[in-house]
């Protein structure tokens, strides 16, 4: 598939920490995007409510534990979300944590999640590899990508912040890949599995 | 919910006039697109379902092949479309890798119609837009055409000819050229250009290989000239129907130099021009080769201002060009001495106020002092001699004498000390002026432990009262804002009294309190400050929109001036601006208003001590 048809679902989780075993959701970000085009317009953000975790030991997050009191659980928005994932492919940063998240609380509705992902720091690893525009051990956390392609912001990030943040960036990055030369999909996809062998040397 | 395509236009000026949920209608309404340079995005006489606001990246407006004009990072297209219902009267043309925030023209639409200050604003908005359109159209042709016929090739002609014998070889040729850093030579026999020996010919040597060949052999023959005292339109056109890249520049037959097309078409495109500049200084040789560059400097800054390119980027540029132009003549003048076997101390070229600051953009002067660890009386006449090649060059030297050469400013590092300590401890209103004038301090050229060690110092032993003493003084005089508007616009303001001193001294207090004098640029103290939550995020932000306002309306005002020959003050009079720029002084005094309380509230200096 062309990548300006391909249909691309950015995501962003705050979790309550990153044990997949004990730790849950906390609010998901969604922002879809056709090739490059970012449907801001059709962002999506929900708080859930978590199912045991205990909401007044919570103290990391700026999130009110009031509105995640407030918030659905995830059996009650799994069906919205799983319409707005679709079978597009699942864009984040440092996504596989994000997604296996996701998969484990689908898993519990009885329903599997097959998506394909890109890791925009695994993206821009490549990229920066290929293009020779920064050392492979530079620094590929959010935050300095953010910095690196003039998006900082100054307010509190919030999960819909960062997921759109991801895709401007995501964005850049696929005029990149075309100016490059590549226009299908499948072989980013592939390019991503092939980064993914490599990442021994990864620093986040 | 903080989302932000909705932060982003929250602080852009018409958005900012927007209740929430007509912003959250907006961001409903939006997506974002990349476009590839190149990419046309909305073609003439089409419909498009969208308002456009440039994230980043530039977009050319045209009119089938002409530019008509540019927008950039912050600026909206397709309104008068939208609006209207009228299909593009111009083409929309990234001309770069461009990203576009684009939102639905009917949500636009409903939002423009039930916001009448939204409104209001976007009809000034939109006939400014195209009074300015006109006018940009008329000055570029207007200017281009006149100074390119009025200006005479020998007024670009900056450098020595580089020239050889016709005896020479092609070897000892490229030799001289790569050593004075030029594209041709010319080959001269008695005085006269009998051919020109260029880098494209260089390549042919280098494939038939025979370096050892006489130039004679390979030069460009006979050689097109053209005389000095010819228009530069001349110069142009023979280039182009020539299709050559050099041309020789004669007085009486005899040779004066070379121009290329790049010296013309730079010399007469303001925003390349300043670029030329830096990269010509960088390469200057003597002080008058630095004169001759900089001669059109202050121009080409007008001509920027005018085009609209913002203060923070402008000031940025000049100041690199200056800084590169003090740091040539100050290893110039150390040769000097050098040659005459005068061994100069340590020491470090700092300067002050608002070339400190890096804020320095048309009335420029130096303000600079030094600190040395040796010999007064050599790093005197040291200085002098800079002061005055810095005067010479078209740098004018300082009417206050803050300057090198002054033996009040030329100090070893424990005189410095002792200056801040006395004026620290003894706050009259001269040491106070002292002070906001020798705290933002800036190292140019030398040993960076001198600066570096009396910053140290500084910081150390400032005091509270001096803290509180120049507190008050930036607060002491308030802009006249009353209940009906800005007092006295009508006899003219002064706006860097009234609205930029009390930035930027208020904001030195802070910097002084918090300790981060290395920072010396007002923009950049107030981002500081806000990462260490001095100032809050709302005031940090508003601070910054007004200096940066109030500059580029003095930028503005300074500009008209010196493109009509004038000299450029500070006093801004409500009928040279608009509605628009009007309504945001106002705007901008009442924060300088409030920054004030600010500072006194913080200080403690409610009505005086």
């Amino acid at each position: 598939m062309n990548l300006r048809e391909a249909r691309f679902s950015v995501i962003d989780l705050e979790t309550t920490g990153l044990n997949l075993l004990k730790d849950e959701i906390l609010s998901i970000a969604i922002v879809p995007m056709k090739g490059t085009k970012i449907l801001a317009g059709e962002s999506y953000y929900t708080f859930v409510k978590p199912e045991t975790y205990d909401l007044k030991s919570m103290k990391i997050h700026g999130i009110d534990p009031k509105t995640l009191e407030k918030a659905p659980k995830f059996s009650k928005i799994a069906e919205e979300v799983k319409k707005k994932i679709g079978d597009s492919v699942i864009v984040g940063h440092a996504v596989e944590i994000d997604f296996d998240f996701l998969k484990k609380a689908f898993k519990a509705e009885g329903i599997e999640l097959k998506n394909k992902c890109i890791d925009i720091a695994l993206l821009e690893k490549w990229l920066s590899d290929r293009l020779g525009e920064r050392k492979c051990t530079a620094d590929l956390s959010l935050d300095s990508l953010i910095r690196d392609y003039n998006l900082s912001v100054r307010f509190r990030h919030d999960a819909l912040a960062d997921a759109f943040l991801t895709a401007q960036i995501f964005q850049i990055q696929l005029l990149k890949l075309m100016k490059y030369g590549l226009t299908s999909l499948e072989r980013v996809l592939s390019i991503i599995e092939s980064t993914k062998m490599t990442r021994i040397d990864f620093i986040f | 919910m903080t989302s932000p395509p909705k932060e982003y236009m929250r602080r852009i000026k018409p958005f900012s006039f927007l209740t929430e949920d007509e912003l959250n209608l907006l961001v409903e309404n939006l997506d974002v697109e990349a476009y590839e340079k190149g990419t046309t995005i909305v073609k003439k006489g089409k419909q498009s379902k969208y308002i456009f606001l440039v994230f980043s990246g530039v977009v050319g407006l045209y009119d089938d092949d002409t530019l008509v004009d540019t927008i950039s990072k912050g600026e909206i297209f397709g309104i008068l479309s939208a609006i209207t219902g009228n299909p593009f009267s111009l083409s929309a043309v990234a001309m770069d890798d461009t990203i576009c925030y684009r939102i639905k023209k009917e949500a636009f639409k409903k939002v423009f119609e039930t916001n009448p200050k939204f409104s209001a604003f976007f009809s000034t908005f939109i006939n400014r837009r195209f009074r300015s359109f006109t006018n940009l159209l008329k000055e570029t042709e207007g200017t281009f055409q006149e100074e390119i016929y009025l200006t005479r090739v020998k007024e670009i002609v900056s450098k020595e000819p580089v020239v050889c014998k016709p005896d020479a070889t092609v070897e000892e040729a490229a030799e001289v050229m790569l050593e004075k850093n030029v594209g041709s030579i010319i080959v001269v026999e008695e005085g006269k250009p009998v051919g020109i020996l260029t880098d494209h010919d260089l390549k042919k040597v280098l494939i038939s290989g025979n370096k050892a060949a006489k130039v004679t052999e390979f030069m460009n023959s006979p050689v097109i000239s053209v005389d000095e005292e010819q228009p530069v339109f001349e110069a142009y056109l023979t280039l182009i129907n020539k299709g050559i890249n050099y041309i020789v520049v004669v007085s009486d037959g005899k040779v004066k130099g070379v121009i290329t097309s790049k010296d013309i078409l730079t010399q007469f495109e303001p925003s390349s021009s300043l670029i030329a500049l830096y990269r010509k200084i960088r390469k200057a040789n003597t002080i008058d080769e630095l004169k001759n560059h900089l001669k059109g400097i202050r121009k080409a800054v007008a001509g920027l201002a005018i085009k609209g390119v913002h203060f923070y980027e402008l000031s940025r540029m000049i100041t690199s060009v200056y800084d590169s132009t003090v740091v040539r003549v100050i290893r110039m003048i150390e040769d000097e001495f050098r040659q005459k076997g005068i061994d100069l101390p340590d020491y470090v070229w700092i300067h002050v106020g608002s070339s400190g600051r890096k804020e320095q953009i048309i009335a420029t002067d130096q303000d600079n002092c030094l600190i040395h660890d040796g010999d007064g009386k050599v790093m005197l006449s040291f200085a002098e001699r800079v002061n005055e090649a810095l005067d010479h060059v078209g740098i004018p030297k300082c009417t206050a004498n803050y300057m090198a050469s002054n033996p009040k400013w030329n100090l070893t590092l424990s005189e410095w000390k002792k200056n801040f300590k006395e004026w620290f401890n003894s706050l009259t209103g001269e040491n106070i002026r002292y002070l906001s004038v020798f705290l933002d301090l800036r190292p140019i050229y030398g040993n960076q432990k001198l600066y570096l060690a009396l910053l140290d110092y500084v910081k150390r032993s400032v005091t509270n009262q001096a803290i509180r003493f120049l507190a008050l003084d930036a607060t002491s005089i308030e802009p006249p804002v009353g209940f009906f508007g800005v007092k006295g616009l009508e006899k003219g303001l002064d706006i860097k009294l009234y609205g930029i001193y009390p930035i930027a001294n208020g904001v030195r207090v802070l910097a002084l309190d918090n300790k981060i004098l290395d920072v010396t640029n007002t923009k950049e103290r107030i981002e500081k400050l806000r990462n260490l939550d001095v100032l809050s995020e709302e005031r940090a932000r508003e601070v910054l929109e007004s200096y940066e306002f109030l500059q580029e309306l003095r930028l503005k005002h300074q500009s008209m001036s010196i493109s009509a020959g004038g000299e450029g003050d500070n006093i801004i009079r409500l009928d040279e601006i608009d509605r628009i720029d009007a309504y945001v002084l106002k705007e901008a005094l009442k924060i300088v208003s409030s920054f004030q309380n600010f500072i006194r509230g913080k200080y403690r200096i409610e009505g005086g001590f």
